[in-house]
């Protein structure tokens, strides 16, 4: 450092290298100004990151549990047929175990009143549970049978700590204050207790009249048809462009214009590409409405362009030099790129599929443009239908839940939130370790 | 110098391994050779010299026709190998560096195995049939680079986890593999230490038993103790090519004389 230039009137012991000038003290000063700055960043975004994830936590748990009710039930030959000549035939199986429950309650000594109409407003949906049940189990008639009946929402949330017996009006025709007490010793009597919520995961979307049974299974079932169609499209289509591009095309103004597009094109928003589909595939090539295969290929439109864009920057990342030796040792262009370029870039172009497939799973906006929010009551019969039938993807369930009146879907969301993120998070995983796999080996 | 002194009686009836016939090159509209003529021997060394961006590793890329890598790159004028036009428009590039193979100035082995570094060019020019012949062609080909005896126990490990010098032989291992007749050398011992560049001079020496080869060289040291014949390339011009033991002792251009003695360059 010179003292050139600098002001005159400063002490000649500035030479020193132990005494600091006005000039360096700025500049020391700006540095741990930018290091406050920075950190302060850090801080601000890991707190908005756990409140983030402390409220989907705690409000999409809830979710995964679900109260029943255990209980020993005997439904004899007898009554099995007249159920069954019945026209209302779940509501026949629904009586029979009614009646059972009021003896059994009776039988424990339990000093409140019970009637028919408290036992229906605290059950769920028994009769279907129990006519599915004895149709394909017809040896079990006669013998004790243990059910574990799922219980209303209502009383659900009440166990969940979402419904409190204020919040009850005494006009509510689905639950009454009073039915809580009967619930309440229920529960002490050991007949009323919470269990992990299988339901929620294998179950399908269904509506009011069971809200508590939705589940999220066919729904990750459509977005896994999905993620199939854009996983074997976009990955051979984006790889095979890209090569090209990077390594065949010649370089010139057309190559240079289609390269800007695709930088282009990964910054339009989805909704543009559901439009697309929704003009393209539906209403031209008549493709179904509301299938994973339409959502799968207005979501591979959308993937390309993310594709591409870090294949050719792995490509690219690939020195010369190993292209010169495998020329040089007299491999044809094709064979340089495919046996040597190509498996040193594989990490990359694997990172960038895996993260483009997931920006895909959490797409929801094209999704609603091709239908793919409607409500889906039952599973695919089979595979094709899961490609072409209508079906729903998660976060086109998730949104169509967060609209739904009943409070018990709000939860019911969270919790599809939660299975979403568990998704990505596993694709992230996936993406580490591959790159961490392929780095490695050499 | 045995080859030197025989070489001047017999250059009419000569048959010249590689002759280059007025070669120009173009990087876009940078002239970067100008009207190169030249005959190299076969089974002889010849050493490019010439200060940096005097053109020596672009003519020397255009003897393999490495520069239709780069897009810019235009080469006229002819190159002929064994007599043929290698720019002829019937010339298969690919075919072409099988028989003319290249070490770079900056070894650049596969990041594979040492096994299938050398065993890659054979295999994709189909000369073995079968597993043991593979083994035979690359033993051999490594024999040939002088480096059998340091990795025969690991043929498995990765070829990038030798040394430098080790890898640069290697390298020269796998441009032998493909048994070409011409060998050129981008600057072979730049990134070596001084006993690795002792190897590899070594190395070239045995090599002119077999192959025709063609060095780049930086060090004028090196041009003497290997080559038999000197190119010296100045401005895209190829200003002096003799006898490696005349350039050096008595050079005939004032601007070799210069270089030589360390006043351009």
């Amino acid at each position: 450092m010179t003292n050139n230039g600098m002001p005159q009137d400063l002490p000649i012991p500035a030479r020193s290298l132990k005494s600091t000038n006005a000039h360096s003290r700025r500049r020391l000063r700006a540095e741990k100004c930018f290091r406050a700055l920075g950190v302060s960043a850090m801080v601000t975004a890991l707190l908005f990151l756990l409140l983030l994830v402390m409220s989907i936590v705690s409000n999409g748990l809830p979710a995964f549990k679900r109260t029943i009710m255990s209980v020993d039930f005997v439904l004899s030959q007898e009554q099995f047929e007249e159920a069954e000549a019945a026209l209302l035939k779940t509501g026949v199986y629904s009586d029979f175990f009614t009646q059972s429950l009021v003896e059994t309650i009776q039988a424990l000594d339990i000093p409140i009143e019970v009637d028919q109409g408290t036992i229906n407003r605290l059950l769920g949906k028994v009769g279907s549970i129990l006519r599915e049940h004895y149709r394909s189990n017809t040896d079990q008639l006669g013998q004790a049978v243990t059910f574990e009946i799922p219980m209303a929402s209502r009383v659900d949330r009440y166990y969940k700590g979402t419904l409190s017996r204020e919040g009850i009006s005494s006009n509510n025709r689905f639950i009454r204050a009073s039915d809580l007490d009967l619930a309440d010793t229920l529960r002490e009597a050991g007949l009323i207790r919470q269990t992990f919520n299988w339901q929620f995961l294998t179950g399908v979307d269904s509506s009011v009249d069971n809200p508590g049974g939705a589940g999220i299974g066919a729904s990750v079932l459509g977005s896994f048809f999905m993620m199939l169609v854009v996983l074997v499209l976009s990955l051979p289509i984006g790889v095979a462009a890209s090569i090209y591009l990077e390594e065949f095309a010649a370089k010139n103004w057309l190559t240079d214009f289609i390269e800007v597009n695709i930088s282009n094109l990964a910054a339009v928003p989805s909704i543009v590409f559901g439009i697309l589909g929704l003009a393209v595939f539906i209403q031209f090539m008549h493709l179904p409405q509301s299938a994973p295969l339409v959502g799968g290929l207005v979501l591979t439109l959308m993937t390309l362009p993310t594709i591409i864009i870090s294949t050719r920057a792995s490509l690219k990342a690939v020195p010369p030099s190993i292209r010169d030796a495998a020329l040089a040792v007299g491999a044809s262009k094709m064979q340089a790129v495919f046996h040597h370029v190509l498996p040193l870039a594989m990490p990359g172009i694997l990172t960038g599929t895996i993260i483009g497939l997931a920006q895909a799973l959490g797409e929801t906006a094209p999704l609603l443009l091709i239908g793919m929010v409607g409500f889906v009551a039952r599973y695919p019969d089979t595979i094709l239908a899961g490609f072409e039938g209508p079906n729903s993807a998660i976060p086109a369930q998730i949104f169509n839940w967060a609209s739904r009146s009943d409070a018990i879907f709000a939860e019911k969301a969270w919790g599809g939130i939660i299975i979403l993120l568990l998704f990505l998070m596993s694709m992230n995983i996936v993406a580490v370790l591959l790159r961490r796999r392929f780095e490695r080996r050499w | 110098m045995y080859d030197a002194s025989h070489s001047d009686s017999d250059v009419v009836s000569r048959e010249y391994k590689i002759s280059a016939r007025g070669v120009d090159v173009f990087y876009g509209d940078n002239h970067a050779i100008k009207e190169v003529t030249a005959d190299f021997d076969d089974k002889t060394v010849t050493a490019f010299i010439g200060p940096s961006g005097c053109g020596k590793s672009t003519f020397l890329r255009c003897i393999n026709r490495m520069n239709d890598t780069i897009a810019s790159a235009r080469v006229m004028g002819e190159i002929l190998v064994d007599g043929e036009d290698i720019y002829d428009p019937q010339v298969d590039p690919v075919q072409l560096r099988a028989r003319v193979g290249m070490v770079f100035q900056k070894p650049n082995p596969f990041p594979k195995s040492i096994f299938d570094n050398v065993a890659y060019g054979p295999k994709i020019h189909g000369m073995a049939r079968g597993k043991a012949e593979l083994q035979d062609v690359v033993e051999s080909a490594l024999r040939r680079g002088a480096i059998w005896d340091e990795v025969k126990d690991r043929l498995d490990e990765p070829g990038t986890g030798l040394s430098g010098g080790q890898q640069q032989r290697l390298c020269i291992a796998r441009a032998v593999a493909t048994e070409p007749e011409i060998l050129l050398m981008d600057e072979p011992c730049s990134a070596l230490d001084p006993i690795a560049t002792a190897q590899i001079e070594e190395l070239i020496d045995e090599l002119r038993q077999n192959y025709s080869v063609v060095i780049v060289t930086h060090s004028m040291q090196q041009a003497a103790r290997v080559s038999q014949k000197t190119a010296f390339f100045h401005l895209g011009n190829l200003v002096e090519y003799d006898d490696t033991g005349q350039i050096f002792t008595n050079p005939k251009d004032p601007r070799t004389e210069s270089y030589i003695t360390g006043r351009i360059g």
